[in-house]
């Protein structure tokens, strides 16, 4: 026996390739011949308008989240436990959000319930997960599970849990009939405006055990601390919950699983904060994605470049960008991985004043962060062209080397690379 | 997968889990899906028992030295090793500079005979957990204190704490730095980091069955037969209690995977069923991945999937009659892609 130490990272990676009903035998394009009238897709270089995105939930099944993509079991009307994990992949601006504040895929504990909002691969000979007819959520995937539960729409432009969503769309939870000393039993909870409440909001039954955590201010409960303080109903209390989901017993097509509760604002501000530090650190090593809108060609291979910077991150990251510092410009693929990176991104990116940050006045497109940082260098490149990806650094954060899995290789990638076939197994 | 070499480098290494295979999280039982992605974890493994069968990649072919040890025995995170190893971490000094901290530790057995431990040098930030009592704090809440510096050094004193470590990239070509995620600064917030991740697993388990090999088969007439299984490791003792003489279980095939063989209707559906006959504790030590608890239990429908050596799936009378999802059983007739999907799941343009 043999005894090692391991960066537990990828042991998710196979499964997020699942084929869900229909990518196996049936090519788009065939049955559902593409009427380019009706159909939607992000284009590159333009934020994607949010009124023809299609919003779903699902639970997140498997992560791929070097590449930025994993499949989630969608909610549908029909028996949940039947719905294959669902292939999806982030968009280069898409923004993941988890307790209320910016995360990345790697952030999210398998099993969470995510609220999406997605479209049609913008480019489906370039989707690195299946594509599928685009009428997708309109039909019955049979076998009980119902319709909408494999969207074509797989390319994510927000995927956030429960807590993100409801602060963003201002709704609190409120729990009915609640008895903490009888946890397998369900209880009903209501979806509420946090102002004002709704008398007329739909009950739902959810369920929680003795693994629900519960987060009061700065202490970490279980039900057990609550009933030994003599608590024994959390009635009418306006909360906050992080959903999950557990097989269900007797035949229940679904019903969803309190895996935390926030009793008060205090806690939920700690757990954004958390987040929110991770992420920013996160995002320091990596280095802020953005895509390049225009180049201004000079001499010997000097030019003004001007990139707009993704959406979601901290502010303080933003604010990272000064003019005059000297930042750095790396290629970067729709992943976000970094193009070469065997001595650090910095080691390939090019650099060079920033020339202006000019931040948009009014609203920017969700995806956005509203930011256009100009900078010159003497080293453009071909992955420094009008509406590719890059990554950039505004000079104050640190230059580390990141690890194997997350930058692409100098002149060796292969497809295999990107979707592992049987043949790396030997034959025997 | 850590060498004497820069980390970053290092690919990412594939493991398979042995059916008996186990994995702690916090000092207690749990699944790969408890386990945040970016932690560091401590091995246990040994060479594909059948390198025909295995899920993963059997004769690594890279030019760094990965080891073909890559079907795992144990899995556990810093704390379940210091836990299990009866070990502690000593904090002796913190140097904080921009929000960043550098600490000075050592990992030392609590028995003080031992040789003393070599210091080590790892990073925390703003993004580490602290835990005391029934409390989850920040750094900024601790500098709010006052027991720790907002800048310079400060010395700890050698204070004993459980570490969880991740890595973060290093500056300044620094070969290996671990990155400290989680401290435990007391005794009650270990054991209640412990009940929590304990209560999860348990839930899990009810709800998959208890995984287990066959041991002995005794044929009887028409598909009869007593089935003789030894449940595997690494559970809390809650779990195997709920297998009691005279309750009615159910046992279905499963594969090296776990995962149930069959399930559409619900792993109960194709399972055999039948009385417990007899709960036998095995006395003195048993080998890592046996929990030493062997279940005799009588059925009228013994199948191929029941066999001695096989891996089973056994639940106990007490335990929610539930169905899993999808991916977690094999369907009735499973092909290789099921198993290695490969590019052709995805259309031709």
């Amino acid at each position: 026996m043999k005894t090692f130490v391991v960066l537990g990272s990828l042991f998710l990676v196979l499964g997020s390739l699942d084929v869900s009903a229909f990518a196996a035998n049936e090519t788009p394009g065939t049955k559902s011949k593409e009427q380019t009238a009706e159909i939607y897709r992000p284009q590159a270089g333009k934020f994607p308008d949010l009124a023809k995105a299609h919003t779903y939930r699902g639970e997140l099944v498997f992560v791929d989240h070097v590449n930025r993509r994993g499949s989630l079991r969608v909610l549908g009307v029909g028996v949940f436990r039947r719905n294959d994990p669902h292939p999806f992949a982030m968009l280069p601006y898409g923004m993941i959000r988890y307790h209320g504040a910016p995360a990345d895929l790697r952030d999210i504990p398998l099993g969470t319930i995510m609220h999406v909002t997605a479209y049609l691969p913008p480019d489906p000979k370039l989707s690195s997960v299946p594509v599928l007819p685009v009428d997708s959520k309109d039909r019955d995937a049979n076998h009980y599970r119902g319709i909408g539960v494999f969207p074509a729409e797989n390319h994510v432009l927000l995927l956030e849990d429960e807590p993100s969503y409801c602060q963003r769309m201002g709704m609190t939870w409120k729990l009915k009939g609640l008895d903490l000393e009888k946890p397998p039993g369900p209880i009903l909870a209501t979806l509420e405006p946090k102002q004002g409440g709704d008398s007329k909001a739909t009950e739902q039954k959810l369920t929680f055990d003795s693994a629900t955590r519960i987060w009061r201010g700065r202490e970490a409960l279980s039900v057990a601390d609550l009933i030994a303080e003599g608590k024994k109903s959390l009635d009418g209390q306006s909360l906050q919950l992080g959903l999950t989901w557990k097989p269900c017993p007797d035949g229940i097509f679904l019903r969803l699983h309190i895996s935390d509760i926030w009793l008060d604002d205090a806690a939920m501000q700690r757990s954004a904060q958390n987040q929110a530090e991770t992420h920013k650190a996160f995002i320091r090593s990596r280095w802020m994605p953005a895509w390049v809108d225009s180049v201004e060609y000079g001499k010997f291979g000097r030019a003004k470049v001007t990139v707009t910077l993704f959406g979601g991150m901290d502010p303080t990251l933003y604010a990272d960008f000064q003019k005059a510092n000297t930042a750095r410009i790396n290629a970067a693929e729709n992943t976000l991985k970094h193009a070469g990176g065997h001595y650090g991104p910095a080691h390939m990116a090019s650099r060079g004043p920033i020339a202006d940050v000019i931040k948009f006045t009014g609203a920017a497109p969700m995806g956005s962060s509203g930011i256009q940082v100009v900078m010159e260098t003497d080293l453009i490149i071909e992955g420094i062209r009008p509406g590719k990806v890059v990554r950039i650094h505004p000079g104050p954060w640190a230059a580390v080397d990141l690890p194997r899995e997350e930058y692409l290789g100098d002149g060796e990638f292969r497809l295999e690379d990107r979707f592992p076939t049987p043949a790396i197994f030997p034959k025997y | 997968m850590e060498f004497k070499s820069e980390f970053f480098r290092s690919p990412p290494t594939p493991v398979a889990l042995l059916p008996y295979g186990m994995v702690r999280y916090h000092g207690a039982p749990a699944d790969l899906r408890d386990i945040p992605l970016g932690t560091i974890l401590n091995i246990k493994a040994f060479l594909p028992p059948d390198p025909k069968n295995s899920s993963v990649v059997t004769t690594p072919n890279h030019w760094y030295p990965l080891p073909p040890e890559n079907h795992a025995m144990l899995i556990e995170d810093e704390p379940s090793l210091c836990l299990r190893e009866g070990k502690t971490w000593r904090l002796k000094e913190v140097d904080m500079k921009n929000d960043q901290g550098l600490v000075v530790a050592t990992c030392e057995s609590k028995d003080a005979a031992e040789a003393k431990a070599p210091e080590q040098k790892m990073t925390l930030d703003a993004t580490t957990r602290f835990w005391r009592g029934r409390e989850s704090l920040k750094l900024a809440d601790l500098i709010a204190e006052g027991t720790w510096p907002a800048s310079g050094k400060k010395s700890l004193g050698g204070q004993s704490v459980l570490l969880g470590l991740c890595w973060k990239p290093c500056p300044d070509g620094i070969f290996v730095r671990y990155h400290i995620s989680d401290i435990w600064l007391d005794e009650t917030s270990t054991q209640r980091a412990i009940q929590s991740q304990t209560e999860v697993h348990k839930s899990l388990i009810r709800s998959r069955w208890m995984p287990a090999f066959v041991d002995n088969v005794e044929y009887g007439k028409f598909g009869r037969a007593k089935v003789t299984v030894t449940l595997f490791g690494g559970m809390d003792p809650a779990l195997y209690a709920d297998f009691k003489k005279g309750g009615q279980t159910a046992i279905n095939g499963a594969e090296n995977t776990l995962k149930h063989a069959g399930g559409s209707y619900g792993p109960a559906h194709m399972a055999s069923k039948g009385p417990i006959l007899e709960v036998v504790k095995t006395s003195g030590a048993v080998p890592m991945g046996s929990s030493g608890v062997q279940v005799t239990m009588e059925t009228d429908l013994i199948i191929e999937g029941i066999r001695p050596g096989r891996v089973v799936r056994i639940r106990a009378s007490d335990w929610p009659n539930l169905y899993v999802p999808r991916e977690e059983y094999i369907g009735d007739h499973p092909s290789v892609e099921d198993r290695f999907p490969s590019p052709a799941l995805f259309p031709r343009y």
